[in-house]
């Protein structure tokens, strides 16, 4: 079985032709596209299709991935393209590095405060309402665990953390992820429209889907999909730092469900699965949130000039600049989110994990946005 | 219709045991050389691509996780394959690398197979949703002669 890709510049020349189709179709989307569709006339209204679809590049773009994949391609990215799609995950971690240079320590502690007590509150929530449910309904302890990280943390990431701790088959962790990419794939489409009917500022509509959305990639898609500019403030400045702050989590979490699946069973079948949380930080923890913190850092130390925060100077040519490639990095890096989403896959999902998550998806999602209605005047605006 | 060549999928569970019988049988009668197959199933990659959060550790981790069983599940193919077509002559066990359905297609195709024998619930154990839907595909995309069993 071909486990996993070689180094990033042996892989790089195989790339290309991706990289090549990736960034042409961002191309089009962007300067021929989406500036039509602000202009079409459609029913007698002047851009009908963007102010009614909210169709921006970000969601054109993961479409246009998906019909890759699933309709010109048959389901299955072909060999010629699939090392550069694979490239888009290291294009997305580039640009939530990048999105560092929004936030000073001041601001991230701002925020973060509320994040940490949203996220924590949820991800415990909806660990403990798992296991609950997964008891009820019978399932497979290994299989429970994998769900109740998956939709409790960030979906695929937490999901591919949690198995080989808790034992899970594939077949579990397939089930898992099928279904959490299904209901995840849904609410980045429809969370925008929600947000846009429901009028909630870019701050509430950030904090309600960076805990509501299951998984990381759609959080990301969701937040672009709202307001698609990149700067303090807006829905994906918000939405990253709960996302952030969820990621950070995954080691605690994979610990204290580990600690849960192997409660009763016998230590000796434990050996070398069940490890110490010290063990699991330095496995897990996702090296990109160190480069995130680093750019927070000189991006407090005033590296790249004023940040453009409220109430304060307006951004510097530098910061601005920034962000312009960071819209570009993230709209390549979601064309080959797109193109990992398989049809397939998700229509044949199915069975108590789908029930489960189903259950257990819509409660954190609709509770979320109460929440957030609920504390929205305690909500910091950056 | 005398076949020669018979080539059946094993996955070690009680769904491929039955075609793994009935292929031994088939075998014996034609004095055909019989094949049986395992396939590791080489999508997880791809399956995980939607993750781009972790740590390339924790990816690897998990590959390897996933890798184990499917080994010990070849295994357990090759035992169950192994113990049925005792006695057979021409008996022969392979262990392939691909997308399950993609390698029974391209078996079941290819000018050497006279007759491929596989269970609809074959390689369920690999876990992929849209395996369940292998017998179909197959089925559909089948140019030479199977026999598909519940």
């Amino acid at each position: 079985m071909s486990n996993e890709s070689p180094g990033f510049f042996r892989q790089l020349p195989s790339a290309l032709p991706g990289l090549a189709l990736i960034i042409l179709t961002m191309v089009v989307i962007r300067n021929w596209i989406e500036p039509w569709m602000t202009d079409a006339v459609v029913f007698g209204s002047k851009g009908w299709l963007v102010k009614v679809t909210h169709l921006n590049y970000i969601l054109l773009g993961i479409i246009c991935g998906l019909l890759y994949r699933n309709i010109l391609f048959g389901g299955k990215m072909p060999e010629i393209f699939s090392n550069g799609f694979k490239l888009s995950r290291l294009m997305i971690k580039t640009g939530i590095i990048m999105l560092g240079s929004l936030y000073t320590f001041s601001a991230i502690v701002q925020l973060g405060a509320m994040a940490i007590f949203l996220i924590g509150g949820f991800v415990i929530l909806t660990i403990i309402m798992v296991l609950w449910l997964g008891k009820a309904f019978g399932l497979d302890r290994s299989m429970t665990g994998v769900l109740a990280n998956a939709l409790s943390v960030c979906g695929v990431s937490a999901a591919v953390a949690t198995s080989p701790a808790v034992e899970a088959k594939a077949s579990h962790v397939a089930y898992a992820i099928a279904t959490i990419l299904g209901f995840g794939i849904l609410t980045m489409f429809i969370s925008p429209f929600i947000g846009h009917a429901l009028n909630l500022t870019d701050l509430q509509y950030g904090a309600w889907i960076g805990t509501g959305i299951l998984n990381s990639g759609q959080v990301l898609a969701a937040a672009l999909a709202f307001n698609p500019n990149v700067a303090p403030g807006t829905a994906v400045s918000v939405a990253e730092i709960w996302n952030i702050m969820r990621v950070i989590s995954i080691p605690f979490a994979v610990f204290a469900v580990t600690v849960w699946y192997w409660a009763g069973r016998d230590e000796s079948d434990a050996t070398g699965k069940k490890k110490s949380l010290g063990t699991l930080l330095v496995e897990k923890f996702p090296v990109f949130v160190i480069g995130f913190l680093v750019m927070v850092f000189f991006t407090s130390m005033g590296a790249f000039g004023d940040v453009g925060l409220k109430n304060g100077p307006p951004a510097s040519e530098t910061i601005k600049m920034m962000r312009l490639w960071m819209t570009w990095i993230f709209g390549f890096g979601l064309v080959g989110l797109g193109g990992y989403i398989d049809f397939k896959e998700l229509r044949q999902a199915g069975g108590t994990p789908l029930k489960l998550g189903l259950i257990v998806g819509t409660t954190k999602y609709v509770l979320a946005l109460i929440v957030v209605f609920l504390i929205k005047d305690y909500l910091v605006a950056i | 219709m005398v076949f020669s060549n018979i080539v059946v999928a094993v996955d070690g569970s009680t769904a491929s045991q039955e075609a793994v019988d009935h292929a031994v049988d088939l075998a014996r009668h034609s004095n055909a050389v019989l094949t049986g197959i395992f396939i590791l199933d080489s999508q997880w990659p791809d399956f995980i691509g939607n993750d781009w959060q972790s740590s390339k550790g924790a990816r690897q981790g998990f590959l390897d996780h996933i890798r184990v069983e499917q080994e010990e599940q070849a295994a357990a193919a090759r035992a169950q394959f192994e113990s049925a077509s005792g006695g057979l002559e021409h008996a022969t066990f392979h262990v392939h690398a691909g997308d399950p359905t993609d390698v029974l297609i391209e078996q079941a195709n290819s000018d050497k197979t006279d007759l491929l024998i596989t269970s609809r619930r074959v390689f369920q154990v690999s876990g992929r949703p849209s395996l369940k839907a292998l017998g179909t595909t197959l089925a559909r995309k089948a140019l030479r002669p199977i026999l598909l069993l519940p």
